[in-house]
C-alpha cells in the first residue's frame, strides 16, 4: 500500500486536481467547434448559441483558473507535510527531489499559473469590448493552456505515485549547500556580485516600469526572477533561519519560521507576474493598465524590503552579519 | 453596476429564497461536520501523543534471538555507560500482566526508583511521590483505567497479583498516574524493579529492555551506530522512529477515512446537480426579467456566483463550528472509539483543542471545490436563459 496516497492532503489535492481537470475538459471538447464556427457578424441561431457556449469555456476557464492559484500554495503545503512520512527529509526540499517528476511540476505550475493570468487578462479585454474581437485567439490560448495542464496533471499522478516512504531522500542542506567547497552560483557568482545584481535589476525593473517599455520589462523582470530566487536562497535565507549554513527555499514555508516563505515567495511571484501582465497587454493589446503596474510596483518592493528587513534586523539584534 | 446595490439585491435574494439553498447547506453541514470531527480528533490524538513522546526515552535497546525480542543481560548496562554523550541509561522490566488469560492484561513497567529516570515525566511523577511510605510495602502506581477496572473488582487499595509458581503477591495501589498521560498510560502500572521481576519471575541478571537519553541531537546517529558495533544481537529503536510510526498510523487512518468519504463527496456533487437544475430551471421567468431590464450574462454569472459562495462559506463555518463543540467541548462521544479502540481497558481521553491551519484548508478545499464544481453548469444554463423567457 502506498502511504502517501493515503496521506490527507494528497488525497484532497488530487480529487482537486481530478475535478479541476474533468471541467476543463468539458471546456476543452467545446472549444474547436467554437473556434471553426465563430463569426460575430454572422446573425444565425448558431452563432447566438456559439456565444452563449464561449461563457461556458469562460466560466470554467476562469473558476479553474482562480483555484489554480489557491493550489499552488496547496500543492507546496502538501509536499511539506509529505516530509513528515518520508524519511530523511526535513521539509518540501527532500520529497520534491523523491523522483524526477518534482521540479518539473513546480516549474509547469508556475508557468501554468502565469499564462492563465494572461488569458484572464485577455478574457476580461475581450468581454470589455462589445463585438467580441480576441475570441477565436482568446480559444487557441486557452487550447494550448489545455495542452500544458494535461501534461501536468499527468505529472501530478506520476509525481505522486512514485515517492516511496521506504527509500531515504536527501535533506535540503545536501541539496542546496556548498559540498566540497564548489560555488553553487551560476556564472561563478560570489555573494556581494549576486546582491549588487539584485539591486541594480530591481532598480532597473522600476525604472522600466516607469518608463513604460514593454520590451524592456518583460527581459528584466524575468532576468530579476531569477536573480531573486537565488539572493533568496543562498543569502536571505539564511538570515530567515538566522543560520549561516542552511540554505533551502523551502523549510521557510514552515511553522518554525511562521509560513514567513508563502508570504516572500508569494510577493516576488505576483510582482513578476503582474509586471509581466502589465507589459503584454501593453505591447501586444494596446492597453496601459495603471493599476496592474502600481500593483506591480508594490509587490516588488514589498518583496525587496521584507528581503532586507530580515538582513537588517538580524544586524540590529546581534552586530554582526552572517 | 453599483456594487452596494448588487450586493444589496443579492442578501435580499438570498433571504427571500432561502427556503431553495435550506436543503443544499443542511446537507453540506452534515458533510462538513462528520469530516472535520474525525479529522479534529486525529490532529488533536497526534499532537497529544507528540507531546507525550516528548518525554518518552531517546533510545530503547533490547537483545534479540532469531528475532524475537529476549531478555537483555544486566551488564550491558555497565558498557553503554562508558559512550561518550550518553545519560541516564535504565535499566527497564515490562511486560502485559493478564488479569485471566485470555481476558484484560495491564502494562507493567518496573523502574530503579532511586536512579535518575530518562523518562521525563516519571521523572517528575517521582519526585513528587513520598518515597518513604511508598517503599514501606510494596507499592505501585496505576493508570486511571487500571484504577477504574481493580475498584470494579473490589481490589480499591491493593492488588494481588498471581506468580507464576501460583502463590500471590499483595502490591498496594500508592497513586493513581495522572490522567493527562491517559492516551499511553491508561493501562500501565508503574513499580519498582525487583518487584516486577518478582511478579514476571525473570531472572536476577536480567532486564527487558535498556532505555537511555542523549542530550544532543546531532550525536544520534552516531549513538545508534556505536550500540550496534558494542553489541551485535541487540535492537535499537529511537525516538524518532516511534514518532514516524504514529504519524503514519494516524495518516493512514484519518486518509482511509477520507478515501471512504469520496464516495460520499462524489454522490453529494450528483445531488447538488441535479437540485440546482431544478431550482434554476424554476427561475427562468426572474432571469429573463434580469436580463431584459439589461444586466449581462457576465452580471448573472457575477450573481449566481455569489450567491454559492455566501452558501458555501456558511455551511463551511457552520459545520466546522459544531465539530469543534462536538470533539473538543463534549469529546466526541462514539467517534473517539473509532481512534481509541477500547478491547482491553476502557479509555478516555480528554482532546486537546488543536486547530491547524493546514486542516481547515483541506477541509473547505475538499467541500468547496466540488460544490462549485457540481453548480457550474446549472448556473452557466440559467444565465444564458435569453431575455424573451420573460414575456412567457
Amino acid at each position: 500500500m502506498n502511504e502517501v496516497l493515503l496521506s490527507q492532503e494528497v488525497i484532497v489535492y488530487l480529487l482537486s486536481e481530478s475535478l479541476l481537470f474533468g471541467l476543463l475538459f468539458v471546456a476543452f471538447i467545446i472549444t474547436p467547434l467554437l473556434i471553426k464556427r465563430w463569426n460575430f457578424d454572422a446573425f444565425t441561431q448558431e452563432q447566438f448559441r456559439l456565444e452563449n457556449r464561449s461563457y461556458l469555456v469562460m466560466s470554467i476557464v476562469f473558476f479553474v483558473m482562480a483555484l489554480k492559484i489557491l493550489l499552488l500554495p496547496y500543492f507546496v503545503y502538501t509536499i511539506d507535510q509529505l516530509s513528515d512520512i518520508v524519511p530523511g527529509a526535513m521539509c518540501g526540499a527532500g520529497i520534491i527531489k523523491a523522483n524526477g517528476y518534482g521540479n518539473p511540476l513546480l516549474l509547469l505550475k508556475i508557468i501554468i499559473l502565469f499564462l492563465s493570468g494572461f488569458w484572464m487578462t485577455l478574457n476580461r479585454l475581450d468581454l470589455e469590448a462589445k463585438a467580441y474581437p480576441y475570441t477565436k485567439r482568446k480559444l487557441w490560448f486557452f487550447l494550448f493552456i489545455f495542452m500544458l495542464l494535461s501534461i501536468e496533471f499527468a505529472l501530478d499522478i506520476l509525481y505522486f505515485t512514485h515517492i516511496q516512504t521506504t527509500n531515504p531522500v536527501t535533506c535540503c542542506s545536501v541539496i542546496f549547500g556548498q559540498m566540497g567547497g564548489s560555488n553553487a552560483l551560476f556564472l561563478g557568482l560570489d555573494t556581494p556580485m549576486l546582491l549588487l545584481l539584485f539591486y541594480l535589476l530591481f532598480v532597473l525593473l522600476v525604472l522600466m516600469l516607469w518608463s513604460k517599455n514593454s520590451l524592456g520589462i518583460i527581459v528584466t523582470s524575468l532576468l530579476f526572477l531569477f536573480v531573486a530566487y537565488y539572493s533568496v536562497v543562498y543569502f536571505y535565507g539564511t538570515y530567515i533561519y538566522e543560520l549561516p549554513t542552511h540554505k533551502c527555499p523551502f523549510c521557510m514555508l514552515q511553522q518554525e519560521y511562521y509560513f514567513i516563505g508563502y508570504l516572500v515567495w508569494g510577493l516576488l511571484l505576483v510582482g513578476v507576474f503582474m509586471s509581466l501582465d502589465y507589459a503584454i497587454s501593453r505591447w501586444l493589446w494596446k492597453r496601459d493598465a495603471l493599476r496592474l503596474r502600481n500593483f506591480a510596483l508594490w509587490a516588488l518592493s514589498l518583496f525587496v524590503l521584507l528581503c532586507s528587513l530580515f538582513v537588517v534586523v538580524y544586524y540590529s539584534k546581534n552586530g554582526v552579519l552572517l | 453596476m453599483h456594487n452596494n446595490a448588487f450586493f444589496h439585491f443579492l442578501s435580499l435574494l438570498l433571504f427571500k429564497q432561502k427556503n431553495k439553498h435550506i436543503g443544499a447547506i443542511f446537507i453540506s453541514v452534515i458533510i462538513i461536520f462528520l469530516l472535520s470531527s474525525v479529522l479534529f480528533i486525529s490532529s488533536s490524538l497526534q499532537k497529544s501523543l507528540q507531546a507525550t513522546l516528548q518525554n518518552q526515552p531517546d533510545f530503547t535497546i533490547s537483545r534479540l534471538q532469531a528475532g524475537r525480542a529476549v531478555d537483555t543481560p544486566t551488564e550491558w548496562i555497565e558498557k553503554i555507560v562508558q559512550i561518550d554523550g550518553v545519560s541516564a541509561v535504565t535499566p527497564r522490566v515490562y511486560g502485559r500482566y493478564f488479569f485471566a488469560p485470555n481476558e484484560n492484561s495491564f502494562l507493567i513497567v518496573g523502574v530503579d526508583f532511586f536512579d535518575e529516570q530518562s523518562n521525563r515525566s516519571l521523572q517528575e511523577l517521582m519526585e513528587t511521590t513520598d518515597l518513604k511510605s511508598f517503599f514501606a510495602m510494596p507499592s505501585m502506581l496505576v493508570g486511571e483505567g487500571v484504577q477504574k477496572f481493580m475498584s470494579a473488582h473490589y481490589y480499591s487499595d491493593s492488588f494481588s497479583f498471581k506468580l507464576p509458581n501460583g502463590s500471590f503477591k499483595k502490591v498496594a495501589i500508592a497513586q493513581q498516574l495522572p490522567s493527562s498521560t491517559n492516551l499511553i498510560a491508561n493501562d500501565m502500572i508503574v513499580m519498582p524493579l525487583e518487584l516486577a521481576k518478582e511478579i514476571f519471575a525473570m531472572e536476577e541478571e536480567s532486564i527487558t529492555d535498556i532505555a537511555l537519553n542523549v542530550p544532543n541531537d546531532a550525536e544520534w546517529d552516531t549513538i545508534v551506530g556505536k550500540l550496534h558495533l558494542l553489541f551485535y544481537d541487540a535492537q535499537v529503536i529511537d525516538k524518532r522512529e516511534i514518532s514516524k510510526a504514529y504519524k503514519s498510523l494516524y495518516n493512514y487512518k484519518g486518509g482511509l477515512f477520507l478515501i471512504l468519504y469520496l464516495i460520499t463527496i462524489i454522490t453529494f456533487m450528483l445531488i447538488l446537480y441535479q437540485r440546482y437544475s431544478m431550482v434554476y430551471s424554476a427561475e427562468k421567468k426572474e432571469i429573463g426579467i434580469l436580463r431584459a431590464i439589461g444586466w449581462s450574462i457576465q452580471d448573472i454569472l457575477k450573481l449566481k456566483f455569489y450567491e454559492t459562495l455566501v452558501i458555501v462559506i456558511s455551511s463551511f463555518i457552520l459545520g466546522v463550528v459544531l465539530a469543534y463543540i462536538f470533539v473538543f467541548i463534549f469529546d466526541a462521544p462514539l467517534l473517539q472509539e473509532i481512534f481509541l479502540g477500547g478491547e482491553n481497558l476502557a479509555n478516555s481521553v480528554v482532546f486537546v483543542p488543536t486547530i491547524e491551519f493546514g486542516i481547515l484548508g483541506s477541509l473547505f478545499l475538499f467541500f468547496a471545490l466540488p460544490f462549485f464544481a457540481s453548480v457550474l453548469i446549472p448556473v452557466w444554463k440559467i444565465a444564458v436563459t435569453p431575455p424573451k423567457e420573460a414575456m412567457l
